[in-house]
């Protein structure tokens, strides 16, 4: 074969850590989440995005599981905060306490100072305190009585909402859901894996063995490294194309945003990255298009009548845009 | 309100191709004010829902106010309300139009009474159109009255209605159809929309779409009808369509009439000016009579011509001429070259005059020979102030070669009579030739019997030329000019079983100076008699000299008592003392140096009458077949581009970029060739991940696959595209491989008829296409936009 190889000789060395690194933290999650390639993949993508990733699911398919799994994987902070109703926004940035013996008062740092936040079941608290969240999500700082302190990188929140249960819950705003890279479902394993799960569940916690395979410094040198893939205009184009296309379809109430755009194509370049190569191709955006985009949209009443969820819409869309052919 | 004013224009535009029966404008504004009165209350009738049946009578007193109005406006009352005397006018008028009408050959002036006729047809037409299309929403039936108003110039002319008059006339038509469609489309009420759009507030269904395609096939079909015509040289003047003469070029469709020679011809001698009509020269100065229309039909009347045949291959500058019919190969001939320069200011002329028989014209301008006649006309020059060159090869003949000829006719139709002539002058042909014993002797014996023993007189006063006439002429009168010497001489010389015909155009004319100079008194007819092995003669039956047609001459070789003539060169005379010139016996003399290219084998030379029917057929079929082909061959050369270009970018003589671009456009046009569907939104990866899946390629042709698609995607979204394209091995491997997992069917379709050709010729089609919409949007947009403007204003 006279092609060259994907990845172009400079940034060579760079994509083959990022690809070796991510794929140990891969492996790790694998050891402990049985038969969930794509959604430990894409936990991983939108961890070098420096995104934040929504789980929606049923309980008890291992959402807290992959998340406390990935931040076990890697040598970091993990807080992990349950939401309930009666949570407060000072529950998660921190509160400023009165030292007696300093007669200061002292910030005491909340859960949401790690690397990596977990915040189980998100849609229980009110909507005061999710917004508290979402703040820190967006601008990767907190301000608690006039200061502002900044949040450690890598910061990536994992949020797992319950779609089943309805009551005392407070569903994400389109605004919130909007600052979540992606959305995804853990699904149900497949029966082999789940076989497997029983065996290796059934003796030991296995999450309790999982060592660190990757340090911070590593991960953010990861991010670096996702940040110099290069995006051509004609791709670029494309994501705007596919975002257009939202807006304009009859079976959508409501679009993607801008940000959606922002964040399609920096998952984009994870994406890309993670397959080891220093360029974004439509492939990367159309792998990308449904947990990227589907949870922003709202359908319109005709597609709620039919059933169409947005998911169904995106995959349609994706079907529909021309690839571009040039620059 | 839309369709009456269509069905108005409709018939306007097809009242304009009656442009070329009028000379002068006025029966042009008595049509217009007609169709717009027409129109006008059609609308109104339409506007006010007046009963179906009702509105034909309307419209036609409608019509009758109007012409009475303005034809007869000092009758009528209040220079409207027609009154009896007007009506009487009008009727007088009407009745003067007829005779105008009987008396004039088109173009006819347009006098009041003929534009008054005009009108009134236009105007019964309109409303006829009106019935149709309007009150009984038959739109094409309304084609009918249409076409009959369009029969009547191309009827009366000779001459084709010119091609941007029948396109007017086509678009008018057009358009009232398509009027009907959206009107009817409009009546099926609004849109429904499934979901709020911008459009919700029209009330009316869109049939702008509707019309959109209306006018795409309209406008196609006018286009078809016009170019394949004109593309097909074999249509116009081929014989098995019976058009006649025609150019086969498809310029302005024209078609040449042969004028009523023998008319001119008498009209010409009897001119009181006399013009000179040409001058020549020849390399041995001696005079030649030169033909222009050789006539070989007489229907008991007149003589008139037999459809000529101008192929395009026929065309003088093609070369020489092949020999003239009936030339045997024993015969010795002479190549006289000469050159002739006709004056500018004669009238319209479309034949050439030559000399008989001429192997070699050279003339500027689309020139055909007739093969069988040697007639050189042309359908759209003018002989007018042409200088040519010619070269003749005639025969030397002895009496004793012409003596043993046959007169074998080479088509029945120079032997063929009517039958109502009188049986006398057979019997007196019979009695004239009884001396005679061969067929040239009878010949001879009639020419003199015309102009020595038969007592006849040259006068220009003979009036006629009927059956009668020429009854009149050989057995009672003998009084005539050459038109009847040489009309009775063709006559007589077919009841006596020789083939013959009457040529008209010019004696040699008089010596002034250098060259040779015609007037119009040489006009001249004579008769040409066939004889197997010479071909064809002239005679000459009119008296010549002082008492007759001054510049006529006998031929040496029909002189009654010329001593032998044989020529110095002649060749072996004993040889053709028997008839077997077709068994090729003794072998062909080649006669003259000069002779160009006359590969005449053993076998007389008959007239070529082209290729058989079952062969042209076999032609077209071949020609369609090529052109089908085309797309294919297209395809073919892209193809061998496209490869040579993947070979050169690997070999790094070309361009990397070329190559690949080259190399994934050639495997996405076997795609399409081979009907595999590809869709827009599959990146070149997907694609071919999707293809080595689907066909379950081997790992080799897998990776020739994703090597051609990688390369592509490199280029196309990389910071550097690859240094390397694909090899041409890999994409002759992936062809292969892709016509391997199609039936036999589709991959023959796919080398005869690419689809990716195909769809580019199409998408270049929809964009000239477009462009015409563009251009008519241009012009309609505003209109549209100022009387919405206006609408408003008045409410």
């Amino acid at each position: 074969m006279a092609v060259t190889p994907d990845v172009a000789p400079d940034a060579g060395n760079r994509l083959e850590d990022l690809v070796d690194t991510a794929h140990r933290i891969g492996r790790a999650i694998k050891s402990v989440i049985e038969g969930k390639a794509d959604v430990i993949r894409l936990t991983l993508t939108v961890l070098l995005a420096e995104g934040h990733l929504l789980i929606e699911d049923v309980p008890g398919v291992g959402k807290t599981m992959l998340a406390k799994a990935l931040a076990r994987s890697i040598d970091c902070p993990v807080r992990r905060v349950q939401f309930t109703p009666d949570l407060l926004p000072s529950d998660i940035t921190g509160v400023s306490a009165y030292n007696q013996q300093t007669r200061e008062f002292e910030f005491k740092p909340g859960p949401v100072f790690a690397n990596i936040v977990v915040g189980d079941e998100i849609n229980r608290a009110s909507p005061k305190t999710q917004s508290a969240l979402l703040e820190c999500m967006e601008e990767h700082q907190v301000t608690v009585d006039g200061v502002t302190y900044a949040l450690e990188s890598p910061f990536m929140v994992i949020a797992t909402q319950n779609p089943i249960e309805m009551e005392g819950t407070y569903p994400l705003p389109e605004a919130q859901r909007d600052r979540f890279t992606a959305k995804i479902a853990m699904g149900y394993p497949e029966p082999t894996a789940e076989l497997e799960m029983l065996d290796v569940h059934g003796a030991a916690q296995p999450l309790g063995k999982l060592e660190p395979v990757a340090t911070t410094a590593e991960v953010r040198a990861l991010i670096e490294a996702v940040r110099a893939v290069y995006v051509s205009q004609a791709v670029k184009k494309y994501a705007v194309d596919m975002v257009t296309a939202t807006r304009r379809s009859p079976d959508l109430r409501l679009g993607a945003s801008p940000r959606a755009t922002l964040h399609l194509v920096r998952a984009a370049r994870a994406h890309a990255a993670l397959s080891g190569r220093d360029y974004v191709i439509p492939d990367d955006l159309q792998d990308l298009a449904v947990p990227v985009l589907a949870h922003r949209l709202l359908p319109s009443l005709e597609a709620q009548g039919q059933r169409r969820h947005p998911e169904q819409v995106v995959a349609e869309l994706v079907r529909r845009v021309p690839v571009p052919d040039t620059n | 309100m839309r369709l009456p004013i269509a069905a108005g224009l409709a018939t306007g535009s097809v009242a304009l191709t009656l442009y070329a029966l009028f000379e002068g404008g006025a029966w042009f504004w008595a049509g217009v004010g007609t169709l717009l009165v027409t129109t006008t209350v059609a609308s109104l009738a339409s506007r006010f829902v007046l009963p179906k049946w009702a509105v034909p009578p309307v419209l036609l007193l409608a019509v009758a106010v109007f012409l009475s109005a303005t034809f007869a406006k000092e009758e009528t009352w209040a220079w409207v309300i027609p009154t009896k005397a007007s009506l009487l006018r009008v009727g007088e008028l009407l009745a003067e139009g007829f005779a105008d009408i009987q008396h004039y050959a088109a173009p006819v002036p347009a006098e009041p009474g003929v534009s008054l006729l005009t009108a009134t047809g236009i105007g019964l037409i309109a409303i006829l159109v009106d019935l149709f299309a309007v009150r009984l929403r038959r739109a094409a039936l309304a084609g009918l009255p249409l076409l009959g108003l369009f029969t009547v110039p191309a009827a009366v002319l000779t001459e084709p209605v010119a091609w941007p008059a029948f396109v007017i006339a086509a678009i008018g038509y057009v358009g009232l159809l398509v009027a009907d469609g959206r009107e009817r489309l409009s009546h099926w009420g609004r849109t429904v929309l499934v979901r709020r759009s911008r459009m919700a507030g029209a009330d009316k269904a869109d049939s702008g779409r509707l019309a959109l395609t209306g006018k795409r096939i309209g406008a196609t079909a006018i286009t078809l009808a016009i170019v394949v015509p004109a593309l097909i040289p074999a249509l116009s003047p081929d014989p098995l369509f019976g058009f006649g003469v025609g150019n086969g070029s498809g310029r302005g469709g024209g078609s040449i009439g042969i004028p009523d020679a023998i008319a001119k011809l008498s009209g010409q001698l009897s001119q009181q000016q006399n013009a000179t009509v040409l001058t020549y020269t020849s390399a041995d100065d001696l005079p030649r009579y030169l033909r222009i229309y050789s006539l070989d039909v007489f229907d008991g009347t007149k003589w008139t011509v037999s459809p000529l045949r101008g192929r395009p291959e026929d065309r003088v500058s093609e070369g020489p001429l092949p020999p003239p019919p009936g030339l045997g190969p024993g015969i010795a001939t002479k190549q006289v070259e000469g050159r002739i320069n006709v004056s500018e200011d004669i009238d319209s002329l479309r034949f050439l005059p030559l000399p008989y028989p001429a192997v070699q014209v050279d003339a500027d301008g689309d020139w055909r020979a007739d093969q069988a006649s040697r007639m050189v006309f042309s359908t759209r020059d003018e002989a007018a102030g042409l200088e040519y060159r010619v070269v003749v090869d005639e025969p030397r003949l002895s009496r004793a070669q012409l003596d043993v000829m046959g007169t074998a006719t080479p088509e029945a139709r120079y032997l063929a009579l009517p039958e109502q002539l009188d049986p006398k002058i057979a019997a007196m042909a019979k009695r004239v030739t009884s001396q005679g014993v061969t067929q040239y002797q009878k010949a001879v014996l009639l020419q003199e019997w015309f102009t020595k023993n038969g007592g006849f007189t040259y006068s220009l006063q003979t009036k006629g030329s009927g059956g009668d006439a020429l009854s009149r002429f050989i057995l009672t009168d003998r009084t005539g000019y050459c038109e009847q010497f040489a009309s009775a001489m063709a006559v007589m010389a077919r009841m006596v079983g020789i083939p013959a015909r009457v040529s008209i155009g010019y004696t040699g004319g008089t010596k002034i100076g250098n060259s040779w100079s015609v007037r119009t008194h040489d006009a001249h007819a004579w008769p040409e008699l066939y004889f197997e092995g010479a071909g064809w003669l002239s005679f000459e039956p009119t008296p010549t000299g002082a008492a007759g047609q001054g510049t006529a001459r006998v031929p040496d070789y029909a002189l009654p008592l010329a001593p032998e003539t044989t020529p110095s060169a002649g060749p072996s005379t004993g040889s053709v003392s028997d008839d077997d010139d077709t068994t090729g016996a003794h072998a062909p003399i080649r006669r003259n140096p000069r002779d160009f290219d006359r590969d005449l084998g053993a076998v007389p030379v008959t007239v070529d009458p082209g290729p058989p029917m079952w062969a042209k057929i076999a032609m077209g079929v071949a020609a369609v077949l090529l052109l089908a082909l085309i797309p294919a061959g297209v395809r073919l050369v892209v193809r061998r581009r496209r490869g040579a270009l993947t070979r050169r970018g690997n070999t790094g003589r070309g361009g990397v970029e070329p190559a690949i671009r080259a190399a994934w456009a050639e495997l996405c046009d076997t795609l399409t060739d081979l009907g595999m569907s590809r869709e827009q939104s599959e990146s070149p990866r997907a694609l071919a991940r999707r293809l080595t899946e689907t066909y379950e390629f081997d790992a080799e042709t897998g990776n020739a696959i994703t090597s051609i698609a990688t390369a592509e995607e490199r280029m196309r979204y990389a910071a550097s595209p690859p240094s390397a394209g694909p090899g041409a091995a890999d994409l002759a491997r992936v062809r292969r491989a892709l016509a391997a997992a199609v039936s036999r069917k589709s991959r023959t379709r796919a080398v005869l008829a690419p689809r990716s050709t195909l769809l580019r010729l199409r998408s270049a089609g929809t964009r000239v296409l477009d462009g015409f919409d563009r251009l008519e949007g241009i012009r309609f947009r505003p209109l549209g936009r100022g009387g919405a403007g206006t609408r408003m204003g008045t409410r």
